[in-house]
């Protein structure tokens, strides 16, 4: 028995395969952007989420307690995904974030568990997420290794650390309390992490949006080697894109810490897909077709209202994990559709 | 089979593209067991007769093909492999990580048993066999990529020639020689002829002239989709065959001359790349150098290594400072800017605006405090959108919403922002309609006259006749020729395709 596979088939079918589809998708395609559906669909469809949980609870929902839990759960997340914004610029996948995150906060635990001035506990663990970004770095420039590959080996090497240093138990003891004030503090009746986040976010929007590195990054990601050819350092762009990443996920760490004044090896990887899905959604807004900050922050905390809505109205834990999911999927879909236009 | 039927025979074949008439009444014969070399300038019809015959075009009504006596029926890749025609083209389409069995069994499949295992023992013996039967001793188990040029060559033709489809009568090979050392050349001639002394008729495709000379029986020269001598090689020589090619006589190529440029900017000393070999040149203030050559002479990879866009060695001076290799952008900083060939692999940003791409090489003017003024530099990029004539004058548009030409001007407006000292060209005005290749000679123009140097490859003889003061001939990855002003496109593309004229 024998099979036939003619070179003449093959083409058809890739031909198919590229001619754009009519019908339906398309009409709906054009009329979007007049709406401004495409940039800013993600506020319309937080404005509806908070419209339908506001009108079926509005006793748990519609309130400040609501608002300001919302608020400050998702935060760490927003550091996190933003961390990710930055390799994802550069076109460089950081599957480490996480786990650099989590072995942050096992690490300001740690320190703390062995008396270390709470601010010094926090410098040693942001040179130490600068340091992952220069090892995950060297593993992308200089080993070649895809950073997808080299960036999800590196996050399993910081699972392995975040055990060993809490023995894989929950470090809760001699967390000095000016740490946890700063962790928990309700400046404005916000809470502190929400200030964090902003300042995080202030100072990567003015860096990816308004400084030649911003620049520098999008242009690697988009073609490197016309970016090389326009004369470029494209490995050092991507080499400081993980380095940054790298800082905020530790940075993320240490905020985390401070708040929960404890450190397990579990705490991190949770944080993983959540970023993903909101910095590929984020791409879809505001500057679509580019991972960028404030899509990200409209991704963050779409994801955030949608769960928090559905686990007030009694639906079980694992919605969250579903919706993030299910958000990855659909925003990586669109953006490739984005894309195919 | 006969000997008296040929292999093929193409009679009046004629081809249009809307009104331009590519093909004109093509007639040619191959004998079996004939090399047949087709020779022609670039738009002579050549690869519009190749793809007419392999199903790719359907010919005017009214020609002709019979293929071992039978008729064949145009437009139909199928009936045409039906026919016993085989095409392989210069990238070969094999599958670099499979294996050279695994090649092999691309496009008919394998040999299975029980529960669709493959009999691996079996093919492998296959496939050694039919190697073997082309002369070739390969450990067919090897992944393609590993192979010499020559070896993967063989593995393309040993899968044309298989039994799956029928008969073989005649297999066109299409530039099979281009960017080869002389040893793999030779070998690859040499499996040709075991190809031809099993009765199979071969079309040669080559720009290598002296590679005709010494495989072909008989050429058939084409010019402006005409046949305009079909000969065998034994009644031609070199320059009968260029005056063929290009339609008249051959006038004595110039010598060299001093230049009468202004001071030298960039100075290449024994450069040497991939092909490139032991090339040494200057390019003066004020002066356009072109660079002309055949497809594997050189010619694009010189522009890449002076790009600083690929390792070499050999010196490359600006201001005696010697520019170190593979760094773009110390070439760069030294004042020698490119525009690329392949705009979309090796310039386009996508997604990017036509602001963003113009600006990328150098923001510094824009900055202050660290942050990027966006008025200085939107008030920059509309007088460098006027200054090119780039059209719509939207720097906030797509790059990819601009036409070909306009972006190539975006590219130009590009390198030409950073006020180079050396402008390097690499196919300027690849993929950009006639109107705009003025518009871009005239650009580069003007700037040479306010003493700008520029370096500029081009397949293009014409256009090299355009905007060059001089013309360096590669050929075999080295300078063999200078021609200067007056310069004509035909004697460019003589001198590109001789290699008795040598001066050097």
């Amino acid at each position: 028995m024998s099979t036939e596979i003619t070179s003449a088939a093959e083409a058809e079918a890739e031909a198919a395969s590229d001619r754009p589809s009519s019908g339906p998708t398309q009409r709906v395609r054009r009329s979007l952007p007049r709406l401004g559906m495409d940039r800013f669909s993600g506020l319309y469809v937080l404005v509806v989420l908070v419209v339908i949980y506001g009108l079926w609870l509005p006793d748990t929902f519609l309130t400040s307690e609501t608002a300001r839990s919302v608020a400050a759960g998702q935060a760490i997340t927003a550091i996190v995904a933003l961390a990710l914004v930055v390799p994802l610029a550069a076109g460089a996948f950081d599957l480490s974030v996480a786990a650099t995150l989590g072995f942050s906060v096992c690490l300001v635990s740690w320190l703390q568990g062995h008396h270390t001035n709470p601010i010094l506990s926090v410098l040693i663990a942001l040179a130490v997420g600068v340091l992952i970004g220069a090892v995950n770095g060297f593993v992308v420039v200089v080993l070649r290794v895809n950073s997808f590959i080299g960036t999800l080996g590196m996050s399993s090497l910081l699972a392995a650390a975040s055990y060993w240093i809490t023995g894989g138990r929950t470090l809760i003891s001699g967390f000095s309390p000016a740490l946890l004030k700063a962790g928990r503090a309700q400046p404005v009746s916000i809470p502190v992490t929400v200030w964090y986040l902003a300042g995080v976010a202030l100072v990567l929007w003015f860096v990816l949006e308004h400084t030649p590195a911003g620049r520098y990054f999008y242009a690697v990601g988009a073609n490197p080697q016309a970016a090389r050819l326009a004369g470029l350092r494209v490995d050092r762009v991507i080499v400081r894109s993980l380095i940054i990443a790298g800082f905020l996920s530790a940075l993320g760490g240490a905020i985390l810490a401070a708040q929960l004044g404890l450190g397990s090896p579990d705490v991190g990887p949770p944080y993983l897909l959540p970023a993903f899905s909101a910095a590929f959604l984020g791409a879809t807004q505001i500057k679509s077709g580019r991972v960028n900050v404030v899509g990200t922050l409209v991704a963050v905390y779409l994801l955030g209202v949608g769960v928090k809505g559905l686990q007030l109205a009694g639906a079980p834990s694992y919605v969250s994990d579903l919706f993030n999911g299910g958000a990855l999927i659909i925003a990586v879909a669109l953006a490739a559709r984005a894309s195919r236009k | 089979m006969s000997r008296s039927v040929p292999a093929l025979s193409v009679q009046g074949l004629a081809k249009s593209f809307g009104g331009a008439k590519a093909l004109r009444g093509v007639n040619v014969e191959i004998a079996p067991g004939e090399i047949h070399a087709l020779v022609g300038e670039n738009g002579s019809g050549k690869s519009t007769l190749v793809k007419s015959l392999s199903g790719f075009h359907t010919p005017d009504p009214g020609g002709i093909v019979r293929v071992g006596g039978n008729d064949l029926t145009f437009g139909d890749p199928d009936a045409s492999r039906a026919a016993g025609l085989r095409f392989v083209h210069q990238d070969l389409g094999l599958v670099e990580e499979l294996s050279c069995t695994e090649n092999l069994a691309l496009g008919r499949g394998f040999t299975t048993g029980f529960g669709r295992r493959i009999h691996w023992r079996a093919e492998h013996e296959a496939a050694k066999q039919a190697l073997n039967s082309l002369g070739y001793q390969i450990d067919v188990r090897r992944p393609i990529g590993r192979l010499s040029v020559s070896e993967r060559t063989a593995v393309a033709i040993a899968r044309a020639t298989s039994t799956q489809h029928g008969h073989t009568h005649l297999i066109v090979l299409d530039e099979p020689t281009v960017n080869l050392p002389k040893a793999e050349i030779d070998r690859m001639l040499d499996l040709f002829r075991v190809i031809r002394d099993r009765g199979v008729a071969l079309i040669f495709i080559s720009h290598h002239l002296d590679e005709i000379f010494e495989l072909a029986d008989r050429v058939t020269v084409l010019r402006d989709g005409e046949v305009v001598a079909s000969r065998a090689v034994a009644e031609l020589d070199q320059d009968s065959l260029i005056e063929l090619m290009l339609g008249r006589s051959l006038r004595t190529v110039q010598g060299l001359r001093a230049s009468s440029a202004g001071a030298p900017v960039l100075t290449a000393t024994g450069v040497s790349g991939q092909v490139v070999r032991d090339v040494s040149f200057t390019v003066h203030a004020g002066e356009v150098v072109g660079i002309a050559g055949i497809t594997g002479s050189g010619r694009d990879e010189l522009a890449r290594l002076i790009s600083g866009g690929e390792r070499f060695t050999g010196r490359v001076e600006v201001d005696g400072r010697s520019l170190p290799t593979n760094r773009p952008d110390a070439f760069i900083r030294a004042g020698v800017v490119a525009v690329p060939a392949d705009r979309k692999p090796n310039a386009v940003l996508p997604e990017h605006t036509v602001r963003e791409n113009i600006t990328i090489s150098d923001l510094s003017p824009y900055l202050s405090w660290g942050a990027l003024r966006r008025s200085a530099e939107r008030s920059d990029v509309r007088t460098l959108l006027d200054n090119f004539d780039i059209r719509p004058a939207n720097q906030e548009g797509l790059i990819g919403s601009l036409s070909g030409g306009n972006q190539q001007k975006v590219m130009l407006a590009r390198a030409m922002r950073l006020h180079p000292r050396v402008l390097l060209l690499d196919e300027p005005t690849q993929g950009v309609d006639v109107g705009a290749q003025a518009e871009v000679h005239r650009l580069i123009r003007s700037s040479v006259a306010e003493g700008l140097g520029v370096l500029a490859c081009s397949s293009s003889s014409e256009e090299l006749s355009e905007i060059a003061d001089r013309v360096l001939i590669m050929r075999g990855g080295r300078v063999v020729n200078e021609l200067s002003a007056p310069l004509r496109a035909d004697d460019i593309s003589a001198a590109t395709l001789s290699a008795q004229k040598e001066t050097a």
